[in-house]
């Protein structure tokens, strides 16, 4: 069916009753929300001068947006780690393990992302952290000459653990979603390819590796970089367990300045530009 | 936590060894021992060791807020800076949300929570508390409009409405206050006032200087109607159970400051000028 590029009657109607509803809406809401906008000190949070230092500073919104950038790349190459490996357990061979990928995956589909972070948040990263003695560590770094250049890639060194457990907790959760498209992407693989390499002699892991990974990684390209963007608007949940993110800081902002609306409209500009350029990008990449 | 559990642990056993073989030892050199213990395992000593305090707080102005430059300010920074100082250590803040600020006491991610926590029988089952540092005064932010010709006594009926921050002290109040009002509760203040503003509650109450300050920004709508303050139980420091050292020179610090009247010039400070509000909303 062609698709005609130009605006035809139905079109200017559909437009002229949604400006009419967005105007009534607009309208109603200026006369009930009793509301003083102070958009006027939003830039000095993003980004402001400083007399003092002399010297441009990132603020509160944009330090939040460095930190979930941050948080973002880490927890999403943790996730595709732990996602393929939960991908490949699911169409494995030995019972036990594909049973326990399938439970792993279950229990975090079928749990509130909220109550997810929690558990994994007390019982899990807390345990990891403690185990390895990181609070001390990075408070060590945080004290010495070399932290300018921990903090280009970890932020505060002192609130180091809470990033790590932010990562950590986010990727195990993300994990289950990136193995279900890495689970996916290995039984696309059509079952003569694998028969052709069985039958030349190739070993089950050199079937894996050769065969079917680099067929199946290709297939999932796509879908992973969705993954990815959800992945940056699920990191909003870590502000539960206190990291230093977006979404944290503006809580923040808004508990010491009560300019809720300012406040949260930024932010939500902040993640649409972050997910809406990257999907852009993605999508340019598909089409070379 | 493992390591607090780790410590608890082998304090319970200690015990347990210390009841079986008294009976073979004498007693005193045991009791030596445990005490031993006990005080090399308090926080005090953690935070000697490893020269920096751990403080959880979460940001309620004017408790604590972030000033115009992101940076922390308020109340219980200047409390924390000082107890810092005089122990001769550093100190690190951990902004905590509110809802999860005991449970992360509790697996150590600090080591005492200074963050306006009222002394309330079901916290103190969980955590101790030490000697109250402050005692907010509450008033009453309501709406003009609404509540035109109230008494104290109408506030508590069933077609009042009150919004108040969850789990804060207020909250608590509110519910003791007026037991027959509807109580709305939202995360932070911010949203529990804004509800008042249009109009969907009636009252909200908050520690002063802020009700105040939100009457002056809305004069039209909103109004604090009783010079009265409720008062609160009283704020104290929340520290991990079982640690009597701790507890002591929380209590001995905090009378030390009471007594010299610091306490008392920074609460004013925060509480009853405004002074610091160009710090924060320019």
């Amino acid at each position: 069916m062609p698709s005609p590029k130009k605006l035809c009657w139905l079109d200017w109607l559909i437009l002229t009753i949604l400006v009419g509803i967005i105007g009534y809406v607009a309208l109603r809401i200026g006369g009930t929300l009793n509301y003083e906008w102070r958009w006027e000190l939003i830039p000095d949070y993003i980004i402001r001068y400083r007399e003092d230092r002399e010297e441009w500073f990132a603020n509160l919104l944009l330090q939040g947006l460095f930190a979930t950038i941050r948080i973002s790349i880490y927890a999403s190459v943790l996730a595709l780690v732990l996602g393929t490996i939960l991908g490949i357990a699911r169409c494995a061979d030995n019972l036990t393990v594909r049973l326990l990928a399938r439970t792993y995956l279950e229990i975090l589909r079928n749990i509130p992302p909220v109550v997810i972070i929690f558990i994994f948040f007390f019982f899990l990263s807390q345990q990891l952290i403690d185990a390895m003695n990181l609070n001390a560590w990075s408070r060590d770094i945080a004290r010495s000459d070399a932290a300018p250049v921990w903090e280009f890639f970890f932020g505060d060194m002192r609130r180091f653990t809470s990033l790590i457990s932010g990562v950590i907790v986010l990727a195990m959760f993300e994990a289950a979603f990136v193995g279900e498209i890495v689970r996916a992407g290995i039984q696309s693989v059509p079952k003569g390819q694998r028969e052709a390499a069985r039958a030349i002699g190739m070993s089950p892991g050199q079937e894996m590796r050769y065969i079917v990974m680099p067929q199946a990684l290709r297939k999932v390209v796509p879908p992973m970089a969705n993954q990815f963007i959800s992945l940056i608007k699920d990191s909003s949940i870590i502000s539960l367990i206190s990291v230093q993110e977006l979404t944290y800081k503006t809580v923040e902002l808004v508990a010491s300045t009560r300019m809720i609306f300012e406040a949260w409209i930024t932010t939500a500009a902040f993640y649409f530009i972050l997910c809406f350029g990257l999907s852009m990008l993605f999508r340019r990449f598909e089409k070379s | 936590m493992s390591t607090t559990r780790r410590k608890i642990m082998s304090n319970a056993l200690g015990m347990a060894f210390a009841a079986l073989t008294s009976t073979i030892l004498t007693l005193p050199a045991v009791a030596q021992n445990a005490t031993q213990a006990l005080s090399s395992e308090s926080v005090i000593e953690t935070i000697k060791k490893e020269g920096v305090i751990r403080i959880g707080l979460s940001i309620f102005s004017p408790w604590s807020m972030r000033d115009i430059n992101g940076e922390l300010i308020g109340f219980e920074l200047d409390v924390g800076r000082a107890l810092a100082k005089d122990m001769g250590v550093d100190v690190e803040f951990l902004p905590t949300a509110w809802d999860g600020i005991i449970p992360q006491l509790m697996s150590g991610n600090f080591d005492v929570i200074i963050s306006g926590m009222s002394i309330t029988p079901a916290r103190n089952l969980t955590v101790n508390f030490s000697n109250p540092y402050a005692y907010s005064g509450l008033t009453v932010l309501a709406n003009t409009a609404m509540t035109a010709g109230f008494a104290l006594k109408d506030y508590n009926s069933a077609d009042v409405t009150f919004a108040a921050r969850r789990g804060a002290t207020p909250a608590t109040v509110i519910a003791t206050l007026f037991p027959e009002a509807t109580l709305l509760l939202f995360d932070e203040d911010g949203a529990a006032t804004q509800e008042v503003l249009n109009g969907n509650a009636h009252a909200t109450m908050g520690a002063e200087p802020t009700p105040s300050i939100e009457a002056r920004r809305y004069a039209d709508t909103l109004s604090v109607p009783f010079d009265q303050t409720f008062l609160a139980t009283g704020e104290g420091f929340a520290l991990r159970k079982g640690d009597p050292d701790a507890l002591n020179f929380f209590n001995n610090w905090i009378a030390v400051r009471h007594a010299n009247g610091w306490l008392k010039e920074r609460n004013d400070y925060w509480f009853k000028g405004n002074d610091w509000e160009s710090q924060v909303t320019q």
